[in-house]
């Protein structure tokens, strides 16, 4: 263990005095490193959380950036379901007044009951825009 | 053939490539996860709105049904919450509906929200568990006015907004 770690701390030093010598940091700036290095992570996590895939485009060539942490990160705000959703307290009071209340549903609502209920309902029929979103 | 709504498979794969919808996670939860959750992990079930377009079968959206169970975050009871039933409350989970974009606006959301409030309530009523709530996650202020429309009431502020409808009275005879 004490090997691997040794290892790994080898190859990280390295990697780090590379892009400090790339980032034009001194010798002395490893607080800066650092600190650039970590902005530029929390940024990506941050793009990878909000469902944003994040590419290096020149000209048509796009190549996607790929890595097991950002896989953990996606999969982990993928997750909201079959679960346990726990409701803080101020959701609880409007949960309690959305069960206590009288049923008085929605113009929508009750359409979409009665559309339920129509034997003869049907799917729209679509027309397919040709825009295509970038 | 009429735009047909069938559960999520593999015969679906080639279809996932060309959804586009202007909310990333909900093309990527299809493209990537959707699958998996149905056939693997079975953590939740997918519809997918099959057209087949003169040049060529297309997804036109889908929705992700899964159970749910709603608990309280803090264990202390409530002076004022005498009302509500015991947690946890079990409930199916909208967990996403999504729409392409080149077919938005013309009423396949209300088809799918029906869609999916009608397998809620079948199962509520004649599955072999007991459902209370129909709870969705609105992505953004434009779904949520949709649900808000449809009778779910907001629990919170922030997005993705959890909504609820009680379907209890829908289910009274």
């Amino acid at each position: 263990m004490a090997r691997f770690q040794a290892l790994t701390n080898n190859v990280l030093d390295a990697e780090l005095e590379m892009l400090r010598k790339r980032l034009g940091l001194a010798r002395s700036q490893k607080a800066e490193l650092l600190r650039e290095v970590a902005g530029l992570a929390a940024w990506i996590v941050r793009q990878a959380e909000q469902g944003r895939e994040i590419q290096a485009r020149d000209g048509n060539n796009v190549e996607p950036l790929v890595h097991p942490a950002l896989e953990r990160v996606r999969a982990h705000k993928a997750r909201p379901v079959g679960q346990s959703l726990a409701l803080n307290d101020s959701e609880v009071e409007r949960l309690t007044a959305v069960l206590g209340r009288p049923f008085n549903p929605p113009a929508d609502l009750r359409a979409a009951l009665a559309s339920l209920a129509n034997p003869g309902r049907r799917p729209p029929k679509l027309r397919w825009k040709k825009v295509v979103a970038a | 053939m009429p735009l047909r709504i069938e559960p999520l498979g593999p015969g679906h794969r080639p279809l996932l490539a060309g959804f586009q919808n202007q909310h990333p996670s909900l093309v990527e939860y299809l493209k990537r996860y959707a699958l998996r959750h149905a056939t693997r992990d079975l953590l939740a079930r997918t519809f997918v709105a099959i057209d087949d377009t003169p040049s060529g079968t297309r997804l036109a959206g889908y929705f992700s049904l899964a159970a749910v169970s709603v608990d309280r975050a803090a264990a202390e009871r409530h002076p004022n919450l005498t009302r509500l039933p015991r947690f946890p409350i079990p409930g199916g989970l909208l967990a996403r509906l999504a729409v392409d974009t080149r077919v938005q606006g013309q009423g396949l959301g209300r088809y799918l929200f029906e869609e999916a409030l009608g397998l809620t309530l079948h199962l509520a009523k004649a599955g072999p568990v007991a459902f209370r709530l129909l709870i969705a996650d609105a992505i953004d202020a434009t779904a949520a006015c949709f649900y808000e429309r449809r009778g779910l009431v907001r629990l919170g502020d922030e997005h993705p907004c959890r909504m609820v409808l009680d379907l209890r009275p829908i289910l009274e005879p």
